[in-house]
């Protein structure tokens, strides 16, 4: 029943007809020596090629027969594709014969050589050489990975010679802007891209790590150290005060919510970051904190590959806390108030001079690895790309995991001549084990127990309370952590997640220029908290979470779903080959839900039910259950449209307008606009420019915008009333507001948020002004951005004085901040020799000056909310921290109230605005300092030469200060020198030993109750060699006789050397953050909470970070 | 042709979606109520049940005991807070007088009283819309101004004036986001506070029922009387004083005392009986701020071995001395016979110790007058087999040692006397007990006055809020925190008929206590007559203020209203520097005034704060 009329090329090669082009081409097979689908007689036949679970697989290989059902699927098909297509005429065919090479000459592989206006095409085989049948009229489309896609006229030429020249990823790669993509020379906006392979430099658990130090203007900072913890992700700086300052993630054109631990970071192809707001307007009410695309990998046109990439790798704790030895110990105790002597076994570790190092005892090495399989192919626009991977990591504390397991898949897929349709999915389980309350645990124990206490009795048991008082030996929880080496049913935390990230998109050709496309987001997330600690056995089976306490068990359930909807309209024009217009239009809606219970229950009728059956429970009284909820949902309904000009490729225009309509705000307030433009000039390409030969490259761009942030959550502008009484939930709940009378128990509601049907976004303008330059040829590359930000009707949770009655705080919009900054990229071969050898570097270096302008009111100052007009939000308001007292200052002391060895505080003011001789919280408190660096950056130098490469990864940041909460004597109780503990060892001061830092070991280290928060604050300087990585690719030869296209093993080093910190020399392990708000015992009360994730970042009691020794392998055939 | 068929199925799609879209951005909350829910019946009631709840915070917890207890003539800071150990600073420096306005237990009354003012606030303002009928309108609208007033009444004795105002008017639900301060004129607006107690107290005293349920501390008129009482004498004193005060508050005191059967109300006849666990719902009890035993989560009790912060009762580990390391049968010993804590002693945190004054001068005859050892535990079981004293508790865990034989470990004597006696010192000769027997002379006070390897930081340990029916020795109590009690009532009458003239009045008022406190169980009436006799007071001149106040410190003693008593009569100062070596350096005058927190100046909205703080500070 075929068709007549269609011919056989005469060269191996895509099989195409007169009349009418394949229609699922993915059908075909997608070697070049493979013939066609459709056999036009028995001879043929034999050289038939398979059907389509053949495609993937086989490779010169034919099959002799062809499934009978496959046959009537296709002449289906067949019929389908004449009733779709139009007729066109072609003009006479003739073959064409060429290669494909480089500059140098040497040949490209696997080119893409297509005709344009038609799927139909063929690839380059090793030597270059390609050949295709052609209209003699027509044009050749040459593409191919890392080069410059060329278009040849045939002019009936039978045979070509193409030279490719090698992209100048700087001006012609393709930058993702949003809702589609622009070379980067037509680029009016502030947008840095971030390659595949910078982001695999370092071997990393997440996106968020990959990143870091790697673009200017994105500030990555840890908050955790913890396998797969997260980060605090900042593009240009701080917006909010209230709402998230976290910046807008898209995955493959959707919007990502939530955890960015479910990508995988090997399936990221790119990430392209806009920073102003003159490209993150089209984002409109989600575009202020900037905006991160994140680009999967995707299949290419070309030989199904199989690639691997893996590596494993064995890590120490890169630095231990210090702390007292056992002399040092002793010198302490005997010198501080601790009355009650030491313990017995103490007297006894005295005298056999024993010095236990606890940390030594509990840390064992870490392990990471990584592997990861893809498989990518594909023919005339029809590609595929999938694979799978799993990521495990632990740390070098016991019980400390977390585990990935993804799966992904994209097909993108033309249909016919004007449809192209894709769907992408990405699929993930990942498992943290011990994030919950193992995480950290025994942390405080290894640093404070006595050094002259056994780890180990006589008869090799685990000495069970190991304190070096009678008190943390007689409280709960106080066993030793060495029970942690062994898990015998004594707990599980655990957190498995779910995530499903489905994208599918159809793009309809409606003429030429014109395109219509619609991207369906379906992202669907679950996950399962499980904790259980088992009942405490001692002296059997101690239980170091439960000491003297019965089991305990949680669940905690959540899902998280959503879909997004987007209709975009694409209009491209060239107008007489100077003007070139593209117009994008969209309509959007995307909403999100959420919703999670939670059981938490003691008393479990056996350990071995875990959590998994929590019915089995035998409850002492009738309240070992605690339940919680809740839910959440909103919506956002969007509209945008996009146009960009450029006349002669000198002068270009960005205009966007965007307008959303969002459920979180009170009706009648929902919809805001959001314009932007932007405009930018190549300098280098006017001819007055043309002989200033160094000068390769140099454009200006400008542009403003108007964006906001979704601040505000779902039903925050309604007036709240709730159950809670502002306590912890503990073991037993106790959150929640109860009464009893007599024996009957109730429940009580009480006001926590005061009703705001104003509320609105928080408005940011910014204007960007960006110079990229390319020097010698774009040897050296670079850009330099400045902005100036400013965000108005800044929201903020107001913490009202308690007398106004409402024990919450009050959210709105008031108060105006401002960012500026300053950022510089450049890019450079420093030394390209014949012989091949290489150094690149990338380096960049920025700063953003974050500054509060305005607070409500004429209000300066906001002390209960950490907040200072002309300061940046960061500003840390107490007391300045002299040092300490001297001997020789003792009069002067005197006159404070102290004397020699308690902690100096400086006399900041008076009552008469003059140091009045008092130290007096009213007074004497101010801004000492902030957060922020005054610069910070990265820098990669890279080596290479013959098949070995070389990099090293340097991270930094200058000025700022660090809040390091384990130096803080009442926060950690690591530095109070009571002689009840050991603890860090500071140098604390002696009537022989004037040390300036810490104060000498006394029952009051200060007459001002809270003089203890002051010795925590430290610069936040530091330099950090991240990671040090040196790969060999092995040779072509040797390939050859692997059957292997490529191979490159390396061998890395990560955490490599903190090259510089002033807190790291002052008994500080790692000057970056480990949590979020204070992470103390008693609360500094100047630490910004972390309630819509814009806590300050502290130091705390965490996983200490690991060096890591990698060997890795990427391996493709 | 198929273009413009797939233009128009765009538009049809795209149109569909938008009308469609529309409603997504309306929200439509499942799980969060709004301030409606207080004008149903359930939300009114449960706005009630919060008022109740929240004195949880104000009675019970280390914050209020440490208010209401240190720095007083009685109590001072023990060992922790004197030794600097972790999260005691505030009590130390509550107890020297160096406290500034950072002082943390300062916000246990501050921070947890406004909102449930204005919740009282709201609730009054809704009530005549609730669907409920007017007789229980009545009752819940003078439980809210009972409960409205205690907390003032609370604040007050503290700080002086506060705000009536909390944004919106005086005694109005405040919904604006105020961040004033409306504490001035403060002369005036003290006038208007105790206007205010006096009128709600007033209300409830009218309307409440006259009795409450047998096993439940809901409102009734006894207490009502008892607070309209209390009110009046403290304004009495207070720079807001009228002349009839006191004549007020001896009529508010004696309309329970002369009509307890109509309230429910009698004394216990044994003094240890009112504070005996298990007996907590006692007929002496007016109001006591509930918890249930044993129901951590029901108590709000996230934590039950957690130590301060919230509404868990402290108290009963606050007083206690460190048992744990009283070495015996000689204070040279090696052995601790009560290493291991136990349940009914409770978790030694040693917060605050008792000043001589309590101990020899209040307490000056422990014999007659039960109510020292009704007060104090002063015998001690084993609780750990060491040193040859035996106990059938199991080793390591911190039971109920009573609940268990064992030896007797050591007793805190009476008296020097005894103590010599049985240990063979006078008369010389052998020791009359295996066990320890620590003399008072002994005992750790104020100053750390004595070594502290003799006795370890042992001191007489109020035993007024033990819990023997907790599940562990660490853990925070989970019994009614008594509030107000007839016996106090009692006290207060005297005190008013003392300040209105009629000493012959208030003496026969405390001779009713001290004819209690004689009676001992066992003990015939001839004995209880004998006794009664050695300590009745039978010259009404003798009935001073000062006179009052010891005797309060004998009936009251522990019970956390010292600090406010000595504070509101302005007699702190006074009896602070006769009695309490460790706070009498430091004290002054304005003292008699707690700060007012710096978090609550930080947020207010008034760059000039300094004139919103009490005086001195």
């Amino acid at each position: 029943m075929i068709q007549d009329g269609y011919v056989l090329s005469p060269q191996p090669a895509c099989c195409y007809m007169k009349n009418w082009k394949p229609f699922f081409p993915f059908l075909m097979s997608r070697s070049a020596d493979i013939i066609p689908v459709f056999p036009m007689n028995d001879a043929d036949h034999a050289q038939c090629p398979a059907g389509p679970a053949e495609f993937v697989i086989s490779k010169n290989r034919h099959m002799k027969q062809t499934a009978k059902t496959t046959k009537r699927l296709l002449r289906f098909l067949v019929l389908v594709q004449f009733l779709i297509l139009t007729g066109q005429s072609f003009a006479q065919n003739i073959t064409v014969k060429g290669r494909v090479l480089k500059d140098d000459g040497q040949p490209v592989q696997s080119a893409t050589v297509q005709i344009k206006g038609t799927n139909s095409g063929t690839t380059s085989n090793e030597n270059g050489d390609f050949s295709i049948s052609v209209p003699g009229n027509g044009i050749l489309v040459i593409s191919a990975v890392d080069f410059i896609t060329q278009e040849i006229k045939v002019n009936n030429r039978s045979s070509l010679d193409v030279k490719l020249a090698a992209a100048d990823k700087s001006l012609d790669a393709v930058v993702v802007v949003g809702y589609g993509s622009l070379r980067k020379r037509d680029v009016t906006g502030a947008v840095v891209s971030v390659s595949e392979k910078a982001l695999r430099e370092v071997p990393v658990a997440n996106l968020q790590q990959a990143l870091q130090g790697r673009a200017a203007g994105l500030e990555v900072q840890r908050v955790g150290n913890q396998p797969g913890a997260g980060a605090q992700i900042r593009i240009r700086g701080i917006r909010s005060i209230t709402g998230s300052n976290e910046p807008l993630i898209v995955v493959d054109n959707i919007p990502w919510e939530g955890n960015l631990n479910d990508i995988n970071p090997d399936d990221v192809a790119s990430v392209d970051i806009l920073k102003d707001a003159s490209s993150t307007a089209i984002y409109g009410s989600r575009g202020a904190n900037g905006v991160i695309l994140v680009t999967t990998k995707k299949g290419r046109n070309g030989d199904t590959r199989v690639s691997y990439n893996g590596y494993y790798g064995i890590g120490k704790v890169a630095d231990p806390f210090p702390v007292y030895n056992a002399a040092e110990y002793i010198s302490m105790r005997n010198l501080s108030t601790w009355g009650a002597g030491y313990m017995p076994e103490e007297l006894r570790g005295i005298s056999a001079g024993r010095n236990t190092n606890w940390q030594d005892l509990l840390y064992k090495n870490s392990m990471r690895s990584d592997h990861n399989i893809t498989v990518a192919g594909g023919q005339n626009g029809n590609t595929f790309s999938m694979g799978g991977g799993y990521y495990n990591e632990t740390t070098v504390l016991p019980g400390e995991e977390f585990k990935r397991y993804t799966l992904r898949a994209t097909i993108d897929s033309r249909i016919g001549k004007r449809i192209k349709i894709g769907l992408n999915t990405q699929n993930t389980v990942s498992i943290q084990n011990g994030a919950q309350f193992v995480s950290g645990s025994p942390l405080f124990p290894l640093l404070a127990l006595s050094p002259l206490m056994p780890a180990y009795d006589s008869t090799g048991a685990i000495y069970q309370k190991p304190w070096g008082n009678v008190d943390d030996n007689n409280a709960g929880q106080r066993y030793n952590p060495l029970y942690l080496k062994n898990n015998n049913n004594n707990w599980v935390d655990r957190i498995r997640r779910l995530r499903t990230f489905n994208s599918l998109y159809a793009e309809l050709q409606i003429l030429e220029g014109l395109k219509y496309r619609f991207n369906l987001g379906l992202s669907y997330a679950q996950q399962h908290a499980a904790q259980f600690q088992g009942a405490d056995a001692a002296p059997a089976n101690p239980n170091y979470f439960r000491a003297a306490q019965g089991n305990i068990a949680q669940v905690d359930n959540g899902e998280t779903w959503g879909y997004t909807a987007e209709n975009l309209i694409y209009y491209d024009k060239v107008i007489k080959d100077k003007h070139k217009i593209g117009a994008t239009l969209l309509y959007s809606i995307q909403e999100a839900q959420s919703f999670n219970n939670s059981v938490r229950k003691d008393s479990i009728t056996d350990d071995f039910v875990q959590f998994y059956n929590l019915a089995l429970s035998t409850p002492i009284n009738g309240a070992n259950t605690t339940l919680s909820g809740g839910e959440s949902r909103s919506a956002i309904i969007s509209y945008m449209a996009r146009v960009n000009y450029s006349f002669n490729n000198k002068y270009l225009l960005t205009l966007t307008y965007r307008r959303d309509g969002s459920s979180r705000l009170a009706p009648g307030n929902k919809w805001f606009d959001y314009p932007a433009l932007s405009a930018g000039w190549v300098i280098s390409d006017e001819n007055f420019m043309k002989n200033v030969k160094p000068v390769s490259l140099l454009k200006l761009r400008a542009g403003w915008g108007k964006t906001s942030n979704q601040a505000i959550n779902p039903y925050e502008s309604l007036g709240l009333v709730n159950n809670s009484n502002g306590l912890q939930a503990g073991s037993t709940g106790g959150n929640v507001i109860r009464y009893n009378y007599g024996p009957t128990i109730v429940t009580g509601f009480n006001v926590v948020t005061l009703p705001n049907p104003n509320l609105s976004w928080e408005f940011t303008q910014t204007t960007n002004i960006g110079l990229d330059f390319g020097l010698l040829k774009n040897r050296i590359t670079g850009s330099l951005e400045y902005y100036d930000s400013k965000t108005n009707d800044i929201l903020y949770s107001v913490t009202l004085p308690v007398t106004s009655g409402v024990a919450g705080s009050y959210l709105t919009n008031i108060g105006k901040m401002s960012n500026k900054g300053l950022e510089f990229t450049i890019s450079s071969t420093n030394i390209n020799t014949r012989s091949g050898f290489t150094w690149s570097s990338d380096f960049n270096l920025f700063y953003n000056k974050n500054k509060i302008i305005q607070l409500s009111n004429g209000i300066t100052q906001d002390i209960g909310n950490q907040l200072f007009v002309g300061n940046s939000m960061t500003a840390i308001y107490d007391f300045k921290n002299l040092g300490v007292w001297q001997l020789n200052e003792a009069a002067q002391a005197a006159q404070f109230g102290s004397v020699p060895g308690q902690v100096k505080l400086l006399d900041y003011s008076g009552p008469n605005g003059k140091p009045d001789g008092v130290i007096n919280s009213t007074y004497d408190r101010f801004v000492i300092g902030d957060q922020d660096a005054d610069l910070q950056g990265g820098m990669t130098h890279r080596f290479s030469y013959k098949g070995f490469d070389l990099s090293a990864v340097f991270y930094a940041r200058f000025g700022g200060t660090l809040v390091s909460q384990i130096h803080q004597p009442f926060a950690s109780y690591l530095t109070v020198l009571d002689g009840r503990r050991n603890g860090l060892k500071v140098d604390y001061w002696t009537p022989t030993n004037p040390s300036n830092w810490f104060p000498m070991p006394q029952a009051s280290i200060s007459n001002i109750s809270t003089a203890w928060s002051t010795l925590g604050y430290y610069s936040g300087s530091f330099v950090k060699f991240r990671s040090l990585n040196l790969g060999y690719t092995f040779s072509k030869s040797i390939l050859r006789s692997l059957h292997a296209q490529s191979v490159r093993l390396y061998f890395t080093v990560d955490n490599v050397a903190t090259l510089f910190s002033p807190y790291y020399k002052k008994t500080g392990i790692d000057p970056e953050g480990t949590g979020v708000g204070s992470q103390g015992v008693s609360n500094p009360g100047n630490i910004r909470g972390n309630a819509r994730g814009n806590g300050a970042i502290t130091i705390g009691l965490a996983t200490p970070t690991r060096r890591t020794f990698t060997f890795g392998a990427n391996i493709t055939i | 042709m198929k273009n413009k068929l797939i233009t128009i199925l765009s538009v049809v799609v795209l149109t569909m979606l938008i009308n469609g879209c529309s409603k997504k951005l309306e929200e439509k909350p499942y799980t969060v109520f709004s301030t409606e829910y207080f004008k149903t019946t359930a939300g009114f009631q449960s706005g009630i049940n919060t008022l109740y709840s929240g004195f949880r915070f104000l009675y019970g917890p280390e914050g209020a005991v440490g208010l209401s207890t240190d720095g007083t003539d009685e109590y001072t800071y023990a060992e922790q807070p004197r030794n600097g150990a972790g999260g005691t600073q505030d009590y130390l420096t509550l107890g020297n007088y160096t406290l500034d306005a950072a002082n943390g237990a300062l916000l246990t009354p501050w921070n947890r009283s406004f909102n449930n003012i204005n919740l009282a606030n709201a609730l009054i303002e809704y009530a005549p819309v609730v669907p409920i009928s007017n007789e229980e309108r009545t009752v819940a609208l003078a439980q809210i101004r009972f409960l409205r007033a205690l907390y003032y009444l609370n604040l007050v004795q503290y700080f002086g004036a506060v705000p009536l105002d909390l944004g919106t008017g005086d005694l109005k639900f405040n919904q604006s986001p105020f961040q004033g301060f409306n504490r001035l004129p403060v002369d005036q607006l003290l006038v208007k506070n105790y206007q205010a107690i006096i009128d709600d107290a007033t209300f409830a005293s009218q309307n409440l029922p006259d009795k409450r349920p047998a096993g439940a501390f809901r409102l009734s008129k006894a207490a009502a009387f008892h607070l309209l009482a209390k009110a009046y004498l403290h304004r009495g004193y207070s720079a807001a004083s009228q002349a009839s005060d006191f004549q007020s508050a001896y009529t508010a005191a004696t309309q329970v005392i002369n009509n307890q059967s109509l309230y429910g109300v009698a004394l216990q006849s044994n003094y240890f009986d009112v504070f005996r666990a298990g007996n907590d719902y006692n007929s002496e009890m007016l109001y006591s701020v509930e918890r249930i035993p044993g129901n951590f989560g029901s108590n709000e009790i996230g934590t039950p071995n957690s130590i301060g912060g919230g509404k868990g009762t402290d108290a009963h580990n606050d007083f206690c001395g460190d048992y744990t390391s009283v070495r015996a049968p000689l204070a040279s010993s090696t052995a601790q016979p009560c290493r291991t804590r136990a349940i009914p002693y409770g978790r030694p945190i040693r917060r605050f110790c008792p000043t001589p004054y309590t101990i020899f001068t209040a307490f000056s005859d422990k014999f007659n007058d039960s109510r020292y050892e009704g007060t104090f535990r002063t015998v001690y079981k084993t609780t750990s087999a060491e040193g040859g004293f035996t106990t059938s508790m199991p080793s390591g865990t911190t039971y109920n040692v009573e609940s268990y034989t064992a030896d007797t470990a050591f007793i805190m004597a009476l008296t020097n006397q005894i103590a010599d006696s049985l240990n063979g010192i006078l008369p010389a000769g052998p020791r009359l007990k295996p066990y320890r027997v620590i003399a008072p002379r002994e005992f750790y006070f104020s100053g750390g006055s004595i070594d502290a390897n003799i006795t370890r930081n042992m001191y007489p340990s109020i035993r007024k809020f033990e819990d023997p029916a907790n599940l562990d020795a660490n853990n925070e109590a989970t019994r009614p925190f008594p509030v107000f009690r007839l016996g106090e009532t009692y006290l207060i009458a005297a005190e008013a008929a003392m300040k209105t003239g009629n000493t012959t009045e208030a003496m026969n008022l405390i001779n009713v206590l001290k004819l209690r406190a004689a009676y001992r169980p066992n003990l015939s009436s001839a004995e209880v007559t004998n006794r009664y006799n050695a300590i009745r007071l039978t010259n009404p001149s003798l009935v001073t203020i000062d006179f009052i106040l010891d005797e309060r410190t004998r009936e009251m003693c522990g019970e956390c209203t010292r600090w406010p008593d000595l504070a509101v009569r302005k007699k702190l100062v006074e009896r602070v520097q006769a009695y309490n070596t460790d706070a009498a350096p430091r004290i002054q005058s304005f003292h008699a005034l707690r700060p007012i927190p710096r978090s609550q100046l930080d947020n207010t909205n008034d760059p000039d704060k300094a004139k919103y703080q009490n005086p001195g500070y």
